[in-house]
């Protein structure tokens, strides 16, 4: 069941410690099992041999898929390759766990995570085809709707000419995360390109990052062809960069988060702090920063695993707060969900694309 | 005693009630991720495909009053109780080889102090090693406590094992670097190490429970020394003609000053690791140090560190190497480039008088190499004193057995050999990775008569034996 690739990537992580003190899940929980290394030990069972129960599938569902051990290694192991085949096997077997189950039955049904019908993001009169498209992702449209309203917001202020897609289909990244990169992710990723080529768009804006990293990574791997593709956060600083916004600057000290597909699967750390620098903010860094970033939770473990999700974002905030700097900043839809839902007393949580739009 | 019908139930919810329903677990897959450590024994049982020893119940304390009450519970129905830091440990010290209880520390890892007028840092036991390290830096310290399992190993582990770190010939070991503890005792009364630089109140209880190994208590807190960052790291690398004249430098360098890094290879590291990652070719015995401190003084200590070296035929090479040498220090340590199964290996670190080390690392490296076909010996020293040096010899074996059984006869064989001719000739049992389940049979032979001190310890501490049972000779 497991790639030759996986099998191998699992027998070298099972024995090694060195990640450990990464993993966002582990340092919420403290458990063993959220190491990768115990991860790799029970994927290098799997493979001789030990059947897969309910509760060998929970432990596979307990990780974000942020990277950080991989990023990590040395040698270039990579646990999510691993941890994501596990729940490929999980779902074959009918092992996975409920909420897993049930979160791809919602995915199915909706074509989105929150199970949502009805964009919440304001999109009147916003044309469906045109030479820019805006990707705004599942959770800008129905969970964060600030933060897409922000962003057509800042871009209408600049100038710029944009689509966005009313029923954006799904990218297939949660699906993936859920299933691993079944024969259906890549359906939904072609289904996708699709809709993105119906615009008659020559360039995609990205919002959210997890689909950036997607769109940018896999969809090449797997053939499927988008127009040229940015992300928000480096689009905008280009903006500013061209004189097209000049936002208001307004003295503040914040700390900033690296979302981790951002930080480490499309290594891009400037953008988000040029703007913060243009809106004349100081940025205090947290220790772990940029591709050291700790993840602070994602739309798929917010709605399998609520209660874990917020310790882990909770996690993020404690480093936030030995900052000193009263105000934390992110930008990706996912941290901001994330984040924002977690706010100690005394905090504030400003996600870059609503701040921007309030001050240009 | 056995358990008859619903009992490990009735045991389970009493468990629960301290940590919480969500903080015990007997799931199968939960318990498999806790029998295997980095103990060779552990890994070729699983890799072979057998089931590792497991625990009955995980539970996973978030507090020292709970430690406190779980070990009340574990006394009264006689549970073994096992502590699991990271499970880093390399001598099947955490194995839960009697069952019972595993207590997974890592959710005791807060952060309790940073005391910047005494230069201390306090912390929970669970915190992991690396984290405690993090604290320090972001206000401008160290704890200079660098071992390459610092991601790997939590602070109670680092402790329980008497563990080291690449600095140590400058800052200390961790029994050096500890200044106070919390610990809970076996009957659950928890108790605190006296919190004063020294003392003459009586022996230091720190020193009896660091390196217990989990059999006399559960370490929950400890407190730690700060240093402040050096304003420089200098590196220089020599290549010594013999292990004779490199063990001299090293003494001499060692009467006259304190090199945070003094690392010597025997002509068999130099010539495979030190080879494979740092590109260097030559025959010899390599070495490598760093002097760091104050820019000046430095400078100083470098000119006598050249002299001394010369003096005993070492070839300068210059900075680049222990530079080197220094950013790949854990590269090491990554699948791909540590030994892994299917080979077989070791690291039998050892630490004597200069007087007996040179004598001591020939009788090992025969007594592995002579007897036992196929298998290599390879040594460097990494941790200096005045008047002694360690040694950490592995062996490797690249085609072990396949049966376990026979695997396991000859894994032992290859350790009592190594380790008694060590003993022989003036060296220890061990020097920095611990005793645990690996090593347990030959602690009376390291002791004699004064294992009866640890015994007692043993016994009025843990009269009914729940404590890590199967460890430390204990
Ligand atoms: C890649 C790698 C490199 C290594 N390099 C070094 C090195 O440079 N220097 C070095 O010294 N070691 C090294 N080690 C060995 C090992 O990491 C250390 O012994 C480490 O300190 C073990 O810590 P742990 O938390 O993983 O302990 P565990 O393996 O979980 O436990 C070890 C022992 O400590 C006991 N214990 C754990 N926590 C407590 C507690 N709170 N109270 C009482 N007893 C407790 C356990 O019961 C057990 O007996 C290395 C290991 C690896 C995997
Ligand atoms: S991907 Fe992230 S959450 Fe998952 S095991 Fe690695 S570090 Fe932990």
């Amino acid at each position: 069941m497991f790639t030759e690739k996986a099998k191998k990537h699992a027998d070298a992580c099972r024995f090694c410690w060195m990640c450990r003190h990464l993993c966002p899940v582990q340092l919420a929980t403290g458990k063993e099992t959220n190491t990768p290394r115990a991860k790799g030990l029970l994927v290098s069972m799997f493979n001789r041999g030990l059947p897969m129960d309910e509760g060998a599938a929970r432990i596979m569902y307990e990780c974000l898929l942020c990277g950080a051990c991989t990023d990590d290694c040395v040698t270039g192991f990579e646990p999510p390759l691993f941890i994501r085949e596990a729940r490929m096997k999980a779902v074959a077997e009918g092992v996975a766990p409920a909420y897993a189950t049930k979160l791809i039955d919602t995915l199915v049904e909706t074509g989105n995570l929150y199970g949502a019908k009805e964009v919440r993001a304001h999109l009147d009169g916003v044309p469906e085809t045109g030479d820019t498209l805006v990707w705004l992702g599942a959770t800008a449209r129905y969970s964060t709707p600030e933060v897409a309203d922000a962003l057509l917001s800042i871009l209408k202020k600049a100038g710029v000419d944009f689509a966005v897609l009313k029923d954006e289909p799904p990218s297939g990244g949660a699906l993936g995360d859920l299933t691993g990169y079944i024969e259906d992710v890549r359906v939904q990723a072609r289904q996708a390109a699709e809709a993105i080529a119906r615009t008659g768009a020559r360039r995609l804006i990205v919002l959210d990052s997890y689909d950036a990293a997607l769109f940018l990574h896999e969809y090449r791997d797997w053939g499927v062809t988008l127009p040229e593709t940015v992300t928000a956060t480096a689009f905008v600083d280009g903006l500013i960069r061209e004189g097209k916004l000049t936002p208001r600057k307004e003295a503040l000290t914040v700390t900033y988060h690296d979302g981790s597909r951002l930080a480490r699967d499309l290594d891009e750390h400037r953008p988000a702090r040029d703007i913060l620098a243009a809106m004349g903010c100081a940025v205090v860094e947290m220790f772990q920063n940029r591709r050291l970033a700790r993840c602070c939770g994602s739309a798929v473990m917010g709605r399998a695993l609520p209660q874990l999700h917020a310790r882990i974002a909770r996690g993020r905030w404690e480093d936030a707060q030995r900052t000193g700097a009263n105000v934390l900043v992110a930008a990706c839809p996912q941290s901001t969900e994330a984040l924002a839902a977690t706010v100690p007393q005394g905090y504030t949580y400003q996600d870059l694309f609503v701040m921007l739009d309030g001050r240009v | 005693m056995e358990r008859k019908a619903f009992m490990s139930d009735m045991i389970r919810t009493e468990l629960e009630d301290v940590v919480g329903v969500e903080n015990v677990s007997a799931q199968d897959s939960e318990r498999l991720a806790y029998g295997v450590d980095y103990f060779w024994i552990g890994r070729m049982w699983a890799d072979r495909g057998n089931t590792p020893p497991m625990p009955d119940w995980i539970v996973r304390p978030a507090s020292s009053e709970e430690v406190s009450r779980l070990l009340t519970i574990a006394n009264y129905y006689r549970l073994p109780v096992q502590i699991w830091g990271g499970g880093s440990g390399s001598q099947g010290g955490a194995l839960p080889m009697a069952g019972g209880v595993m207590l997974d520390m890592k959710r005791m890892d807060r952060l309790i102090e940073i005391d910047e007028v005494s230069r201390t840092i306090t912390a929970e036991a669970g915190m992991i090693f690396q984290r405690l390290e993090w604290f320090a830096n972001e206000k401008g310290y160290s704890c200079q406590h660098i071992p390459s399992c610092l991601t790997c190993g939590t602070i109670g582990g680092a402790l329980a094992h008497r563990g080291i770190g690449i600095m140590s010939t400058r800052y200390g070991k961790i029994d050096d670097q500890c200044l106070s503890m919390e610990v809970v005792l076996p009957n659950g009364e928890i108790i605190y190490t006296l919190p004063v630089p020294k003392h003459a109140a009586g022996p230091d209880l720190n020193q009896i429970f660091i390196g217990s190994e989990g059999t006399l208590g559960v370490i929950t807190k400890a407190t730690f020394k700060l240093f402040e960052q050096p304003e420089t790291r200098q590196f220089r690398a020599f290549l010594f003609p013999d292990m004779h004249s490199g063990f001299m430098a090293g003494r001499d360098i060692m009467q006259k000053l304190k090199p945070s890094i003094l690392r010597f290879f025997d002509e068999a590291e130099t010539m495979s690791i030190i080879r494979s990652i740092l590109g260097f070719e030559k025959q010899g015995c390599f070495m490598n140090l760093a002097l760091e401190g104050i820019g000046r003084i430095v400078d100083i200590e470098m000119e006598l560190v050249l002299d001394i070296c010369r003096r005993w035929g070492g070839e300068d090479l210059g900075s680049e190497y222990g530079e080197k040498w220094y950013k790949n220090r854990i590269t090491f340590f990554y699948p791909g480039h540590i030994m892994d199964i299917p080979q077989m290996f070791g690291t039998m670190d050892t630490v004597a008088t200069y007087q007996n080390i040179e004598e001591i690392y020939w009788a090992m490296k025969h007594a592995v190499e002579d007897n036992f076909p196929g298998v290599r010996f390879i040594a460097h020293c990494s941790h200096w004193y005045e008047w002694g040096t360690m040694i950490y010899d592995r062996f490797i074996m690249d085609h072990p057995p396949q049966d376990p059984e026979e695997a396991i006869r000859l894994h032992n064989q290859i350790w009592n050999a190594g380790v008694r001719a060590a003993m022989a000739h003036g060296g220890v049992i061990n020097d920095h990775h611990g005793i645990g389940l690996k090593l347990g049979r030959l602690m009376k032979e390291q002791y004699g008569p004064a294992m009866q001190v640890m015994q007692g310890l043993k016994k009025s501490l843990d009269p009914n034996g729940i404590m890590n049972p199967y460890k430390l000779g204990l």
